[in-house]
């Protein structure tokens, strides 16, 4: 599924943010990427979600090199991906509903087929009778639910999270990962970022620590 | 239709939260509409001033008090050869009098009053559109009538109608020049307000992107919003126009139609008015799709 073949990124200056990284993540696996700050971990979901390129190495996701894929090619691409962010990013105009509806309406899905997965997903994470709630009226553990919602309703083959536990307690941050489990169960690739260790230990899956750009320890 | 009701609807809201700066724009593009629509108004009923004078005496022959029938006949068929006419018209005496008195009639008891008409019987001709631009041809029959034998005087009209042409054309160059550097500053206001828009829509354009929507549908917003302030603003310049339109009617409208004949002053027609929509929209879509391809 994730192949990449001794990819670095450079930065200003020369600055190494991966430096000859081989990684390989298989079609439905579960995949932590952990390490400190600067690590390389959100460089690195950064490349995966294409808003950049590796300087050096090959990137090839689902067998297309990403590094050569059209602007066209990369909308495409996008559409099989879902993602979610430490920080949301969620709009906060727009209703919990709306913010989900959003993907599918963008991509062109009938009405009622957006309606109806919106649903479905919000009902799924627990979140059904708050859809018609603003973002910053829900708590921080509710939006990032609304956040993973809005990375599933498109029904994506990888999800792609970056520190998505980051501004929560244990307790959510758990709840959040057995999300994540059960999107992994359905056979979803999942990628996540988190400098969490106590977090990955209690979900106990493969853990790939980042130090200064270069892979130190798979467990 | 989908997409479009998407686009209008986001548009729309876009509009409604920046709506002082949407405003602006709107003001903007209706100015600079306005003063196209105002230019093309008056160079509207300036050519019809010009086409109806045009149309009457261009060439006047006047004629001596005893020419004879000989020699008007002579006169007739030296015009008629020169084949430069569309039409000439014999006014006698008696009704060049009645022209004069119905045209000024406050010296209409004056003229006469000795008993004796003063006015000359004459020969008003029409000249032919072609050859109204060959100079040559027109003076050479200007300078043969002249020398005939009961013509008592030629009173070419043609030169001030070049005149005026040329005014005109100069004037309208002129107009076209303002109207695009308005249109062009209508264009950038437009799309800075397009801009303040796609800042405050960031995080939705950063999601759209993400979740790789079509550029079209990242886009369309932008063109939309554009397209609605343009469309907005063309339609206060229309309802400027007529306004002005309306106040100078009333106040010169009995002038300006003893002047341009029974129909008077008349507003731009109907395909003008729908050229000036469209073109107000084509502006304020040329800033939004600007805006729309830097900042996706």
């Amino acid at each position: 599924m994730i192949e990449a073949h001794r990819i670095s990124k450079t930065y200003a200056r020369g600055v190494y943010a991966l430096r000859d990284l081989t990684l390989r993540v298989n079609k439905g696996d579960f995949v932590f990427l952990t390490g400190p700050s600067g690590a390389g971990k959100s460089t690195l979901l950064r490349l995966l979600l294409r808003r950049d390129v590796p300087t050096e190495g090959q990137l090839i996701v689902g067998g297309r090199n990403l590094a050569e894929l059209s602007p066209r090619q990369v909308q495409a691409y996008r559409r099989s991906l879902g993602f979610v962010f430490q920080d949301f990013k969620l709009l906060a105009n727009k209703t919990v509903l709306e913010n989900v509806a959003l993907v599918p309406r963008v991509l062109g899905m009938p009405p009622a087929q957006q309606q109806r997965r919106t649903f479905q997903v919000l009902k799924w994470v627990g979140l059904q009778h708050r859809m018609n709630a603003y973002p910053l009226e829900l708590s921080g553990g509710e939006q990032q639910r609304v956040a993973i919602a809005r990375a599933i309703v498109n029904d994506p083959v990888i999800i792609l999270a970056d520190e998505p536990t980051g501004n929560l307690d244990p307790d959510l941050s758990l709840e959040i990962m057995n999300l994540f489990r059960e999107v992994n169960a359905r056979g979803t690739t999942v990628v996540v970022a988190t400098h969490d260790r106590e977090l990955i230990r209690r979900v106990g899956r493969r853990a790939v620590t980042l130090n200064h750009g270069e892979i130190v320890e798979v467990a | 239709m989908r997409a479009l009701q998407y686009f209008f609807t986001e548009a729309a809201g876009s509009l409604w939260r920046a709506r002082g700066a949407a405003l602006l724009a709107i003001a903007t593009i209706g100015v600079g509409l306005f003063v196209l629509g105002f230019f093309l108004l008056l160079n509207a009923n300036a050519q019809r001033l010009v086409d109806r004078w045009s149309e009457s005496a261009e060439l006047s022959v006047f004629l001596d008090d005893d020419a004879t029938s000989e020699q008007l006949k002579t006169i007739d068929a030296m015009i008629e050869r020169s084949g430069l006419t569309a039409g000439r018209e014999y006014v006698s005496k008696d009704q060049a009098l009645e022209r004069f008195r119905a045209d000024f009639p406050d010296l209409a008891a004056t003229a006469g009053a000795s008993g004796r008409n003063p006015m000359p019987a004459s020969f008003e001709l029409r000249l032919r559109p072609g050859a109204r631009e060959s100079t040559g041809a027109v003076d050479g029959l200007v300078t043969s009538l002249a020398v005939l034998d009961g013509v008592a005087d030629v009173r070419y009209d043609r030169q001030w109608l070049v005149r005026l042409n040329a005014i005109i054309r100069g004037a309208r160059i002129a107009g076209i020049a303002v109207v695009a550097l308005l249109g062009l500053a209508a264009a950038i206001t437009a799309s800075n307000v397009v801009r303040l828009g796609a800042a405050a829509r960031r995080d939705e354009i950063e999601i759209m992107q993400l979740v790789g929507a079509p550029f079209a549908y990242v886009r369309g917003p932008f063109v939309a919003e554009g397209i609605l302030q343009g469309g907005a603003g063309a339609i206060v310049a229309i309802i400027a126009l007529a306004g002005v339109f309306h106040l100078f009617r009333l106040r010169f409208g009995t002038a300006a139609a003893a002047i341009l004949s029974n129909a008077g002053l008349t507003f731009l027609s109907l395909p003008v008015l729908v050229v000036l929509l469209i073109g107000g929209m084509a502006l304020g879509c040329l800033g939004g799709y600007v805006v729309a391809r830097r900042v996706t």
